[in-house]
């Protein structure tokens, strides 16, 4: 590292100057998309301000705390202790796993005095950490060679197959897909990709065109299960109440909405979730279109913000970090809106940021603390 | 392995002789090996972030799209409603096959309150506390005090109340007009109707939507400004169903039973005259799902997947007949027990070393059943159960039936086809066995179940088995009944024919030793079957001819009886007198031993 302090026209900052080099405006949209939230969770309580909004203001006082905390530790300690992070996480998957069906079964938390968490939340960032640690030592020119592919996918299916066995449908996607781009932009090649892609295509289209023929793939339950999976208005009063009560309420706010406080839909209880993972009706219905596509512009806003920031940055592990959790963000949001507006099926993928729940707040803002601190102790090098 | 290279001495002395700092040009070199190193491995990655910014931009744009296209294009119930335009607040009446009301609307009112227009909110409080008990001045006061101008009160007051609201004399409370749902049969018939609710709340109309049951199924239809002065007309006989619900109310209390379903289903064409689960719910006031309440919504009858025990063994001695595997006459090896692999199959009571088929079923036999089902074979067994709709959901118009799908066993074996042949090892609804029991007994035509009045009877298309074959089963379950397992069952002039079953309920890893699924299943008169009746009692127990009796030909069988008693003069069945059946010789079943 000598080398790199030679060659640094500008240093990194060192002590509390560190504080200036925050990526401040990130921080703001990410309090004004947290204060929308504040907004929502004392609107469905019909204006209850204890039920809700309390708690997760506290919550995020908290977070933002331990987010500039994080930022401030140099982003190599970081890098240093993914593994021990990635394997933490994977102990205590595995101790819900076997402690948790103990005892209640259903949600799986680790309790932790007042802080209660859920291990896969956590695994979701120490799988991006991990995976961006190994593309860092890995040198440049195995990245491709197949038994180098295989380290990090076996990195990931370990966790996600646990995930899954819980199950959390949603939270298994989102860890697939940030583990995927973290493995993109480390340049892993074409192939790799083209070839998972077609393979899933060709996997779904087998199902699918095997369906009363001979050499059926699947049991005819099987196959009805997913159908009601696919189309939930085959279970009316299941899955397909949520989508059609949430469409409605996002019908009813029309361009501008019907202000706030004075949405009939989410308040008289017809929605179920309100506060949780279908959140955004509640909003789409105060504020309409336009109070939608603002919390949409934030949202890209803190994306593009972010993956400027990998751009910028030289340290391999920092770059490839932000863009992983970037992504993992961004798919948080993206499977949310598409689970409300009926694009996808409800997966149980809640609204970042906005919607009530502690473990996915501290998480995120945990993450968004390693982001910042990549950018802060960002090598600040004298060429390029 | 990348090398290093040494530094170039040239360089050095070249750097020295023009009196620069060496190190400095070294350094220059490594920025220059490191910057080339990692200039294709940034620009890839540089290239990748630019695809990936892409892909997320499009994706906001999809969902902004979305959003647009939602916002603008789903204003059927919204814009109406703010524009103050009258919503879609009428609904169809439903009535019973003989024009009895059994759902519509009344007008009555909601009561809500604009502040800015109110002037005493500590006065407004008090009085609605006083006119509503279950509201108090505090909640409501803070109501009041929230943002926003609009609040509900209630969703539906009574007249009386409207009037007490009225003298109050306070401005700024309101009244909006809507129909409600009234349901004036109440719980006699919850689980068919369902419920509804409303769907959009406006100050001024509310619109109705069904959420479960006939209801939900028909929620279009119902809406339908076309047909709104045409009531659906269902299949259900009012008072069928009110002398249904009432026997097995009282069977089920005499039992000390947990639950029963009883079906009276037309044998010519399917139509469903009474279908009724206990415990049931109100529609008027329907529970939530997930409340302490919510198991009631479920339906034996409809949802409830059941094994059906020796009521199956009519499909084996049917199915076997049809293919001449034997005769209502053939013996049928019954020396038990009968061992198949592991397993050993045995009978109630041992029955001696043969039978004749209408004996196997007069007796219950499930060692008879057993050999004749191998003697038909597995494949036949099977397309024999698929053809009358074993296989599938009941097509019946409840939205809540459709997720009962039927439990087949995941490999069907040998044992399968042994065990499914005394009604072990396949559940299904009570609606299924009625469906399937009116398909063979009609004559041998396939029907399918209906709670619509009106059904096309079936054609020779849809035949499953040949009228004779058809013929030959009655008169086994007429035997059943004359001098068998369902004797209870045996009212006088009416011609009962049917079958017992009785299921040991499956708990955890087994079967459980003392609770059992009685079901008798059965149609009257046997000589031209008219209609199909399955009743079923859950964990049923009584104290006769002493000892405790669990089995369906205690239970199940005496229940079907009183059943008889009360509908069938409602259903306008003059009692016959009775045609007796002689006896032709027997043949052997040669081939049926082991």
């Amino acid at each position: 590292m000598i080398y790199w302090e030679q060659m640094n026209a500008r240093p990194t900052p060192t002590g509390p100057a560190k504080l200036l080099h925050v990526h401040w405006p990130l921080v703001i949209l990410i309090c004004c998309v947290c204060g929308a939230g504040f907004l929502m969770l004392y609107s469905v309580a019909g204006g209850n301000l204890d039920r809700w909004a309390r708690p997760q203001m506290m919550r995020f006082g908290l977070g933002i705390i331990a987010m500039l905390f994080i930022a401030m530790i140099h982003v190599d300690f970081w890098r240093r202790i993914s593994i021990f992070a990635y394997l933490g996480g994977l102990a205590l998957l595995l101790a819900v796993e076997f402690i948790g069906e103990v005892g209640m079964g259903a949600q799986r938390w680790i309790d932790l005095g007042p802080l209660r968490l859920q291990p896969s939340e956590l695994m979701k960032v120490a799988l991006v950490m991990v995976i961006a640690q190994y593309y860092a030592w890995l040198p440049q020119e195995k990245v491709s060679h197949p038994f180098w592919v295989a380290v990090p996918l076996v990195m990931t299916a370990i966790p996600v197959m646990l995930v899954l066995k819980q199950p959390d449908l949603g939270t298994s996607i989102l860890m697939v897909a940030g583990a995927g781009v973290v493995m993109f932009l480390a340049g892993v090649s074409w192939w790799y990709f083209g070839t998972a892609i077609a393979a899933v295509a060709t996997t779904v289209w087998a199902v699918f065109e095997s369906r009363g023929q001979t050499w059926q793939l699947l049991n005819d339950y099987q196959y009805r299960r997913i159908d009601i999976f696919l189309d939930p208005s085959k279970d009316p009063l299941g899955a397909g109440y949520h989508i059609t009560q949430a469409k409605i309420a996002l019908g009813a706010g029309g361009l501008s909405g019907r202000g706030f406080m004075q949405g009939t839909q989410s308040r008289l209880d017809f929605l179920p979730e309100k506060h949780t993972d279908f959140i955004f009706t509640s909003l789409a219905e105060q504020f309409g279109f336009v109070g939608g596509l603002t919390l949409l512009g934030l949202y890209t806003a803190i994306i593009m913000f972010c993956l400027l920031s990998a751009f910028s940055n030289r340290d391999r592990f920092g770059a490839l970090m932000t863009g992983g959790l970037t992504a993992t963000f961004f798919f948080f949001f993206a499977v949310n809106m598409a689970m409300v507006m009926g694009l996808l099926p409800v997966v149980g993928v809640p609204l970042p940021l906005v919607s009530y729940g502690g473990s996915a707040m501290l998480v995120l803002l945990g993450a968004f603390g390693l982001i910042q601190s990549a950018h802060v102790h960002r090598p600040r090098g004298a060429y390029g | 392995m990348i090398r290093v290279p040494l530094r170039p001495l040239a360089q050095v002395i070249a750097a020295r002789s023009q009196g620069l700092n060496p190190d400095i040009v070294e350094a220059e070199r490594r920025a220059a090996v490191l910057r080339n190193r990692r200039s294709e491995e940034r620009r890839r990655a540089e290239w990748r972030l630019w695809l990936l910014s892409g892909v997320f931009l499009l994706a906001f744009s999809a969902v902004g799209g979305k959003m647009a296209v939602i916002s603008a294009s789903a204003p059927t119930e919204t814009r109406r409603a703010v524009a103050g335009e009258p919503i879609r607040a009428h609904r169809a009446d439903i009535v019973d096959r003989n024009g009895v009301l059994l759902a519509t609307n009344m007008v009555t009112s909601a009561i809500y309150v604009e502040t800015r227009q109110m002037v005493d909110f500590v006065g407004v409080a008090e009085g609605l506390a006083s006119i509503f008990p279950d509201l108090d001045a505090e909640t409501l006061l803070e109501k009041f005090e929230r943002p926003g101008n609009f609040h509900w009160i209630r969703s539906e007051i009574s007249p009386e109340q409207q009037q007490a609201v009225h003298e109050l004399g306070q401005p700024g409370v309101y009244f909006g007009p809507r129909e409600t749902r009234i349901y004036p049969q109440g719980q006699r018939i919850g689980h068919i109707l369902g419920g509804s609710r409303y769907e959009v709340q406006a100050a001024r109309a509310a619109e109705l939507e069904g959420v479960a049951g006939i209801e939900y199924q028909f929620d279009d239809r119902l809406g339908d400004p076309e047909q709104i002065d045409t009531p659906l007309r269902l299949s259900i006989d009012m008072q069928v169903q009110n002398a249904t619900r009432d026997v097995l109310q009282s069977q089920m209390d005499a039992y000390g039973a947990i639950g029963a379903a009883a079906i009276v289903m037309d044998a010519t064409n399917g139509e469903v005259v009474s279908m009724v689960s206990l415990p049931d719910f109100d529609p008027n006031d329907r529970p939530a799902p997930q409340g302490p309440d919510g198991d009631l919504l479920f339906s034996r009858a409809s949802q409830g997947v059941y094994e059906l025990g020796s009521t199956f063994k009519a499909f084996a001695a049917a199915n076997a007949m049809e293919r001449g595997v034997a005769g209502p006459n053939t013996i049928i090896d019954t020396r038990g027990p009968l061992t198949w692999g592991r397993f050993r199959i045995r009978d109630y009571h041992n029955y001696g070393p043969e039978l004749t088929l209408t004996e196997v079923m007069v007796k219950s036999s499930n060692i008879g059943s057993a050999r004749v089902a191998l003697q038909t074979g597995t494949p036949a067994q099977q397309d024999f159960l698929r053809e009358l709709g074993f296989f599938d959901a009941s097509p019946v118009e409840l939205p809540e039936a459709r997720n009962a799908d039927p439990l087949l066993p995941p490999r069907w074996s040998e044992l399968s086809t042994i065990t499914i042949s005394y009604g072990h090892g396949l559940a299904a609804t009570p609606l299924h066995l009625a469906t399937a029991y009116a398909s063979v007994v009609n004559g041998g035509l396939r029907v399918h179940p209906t709670l619509l009045a009106g059904a096309t009877p079936p054609t020779e298309e849809d035949r499953v088995v040949s009228r004779e074959t058809s013929q030959a089963l009655n008169q086994m379950l007429r035997a059943v009944v004359s001098r068998g397992t369902a004797s209870f069952a045996n009212i006088e002039g009416y011609e009962v024919g049917g079958k017992t079953g009785t299921a040991d309920k499956p708990n955890v890893g087994g079967y459980a030793e003392d609770s059992v699924i009685a079901t008798f299943a059965g149609m009257f008169p046997s000589s031209n079957p008219r209609y199909v009746v399955v009743v079923s009692l859950d964990e049923p127990e009584t104290f006769a001819a002493g000892a405790i009796r669990r089995t369906a030909g205690w239970t199940a069988a005496p229940t079907m009886g009183m059943l008889v008693t009360r509908i069938a003069p409602i259903l306008g069945m003059r009692p016959q007198p009775e045609v007796l059946v002689e006896n032709v010789p027997a043949t052997t079943l040669a081939s049926a031993g082991q």
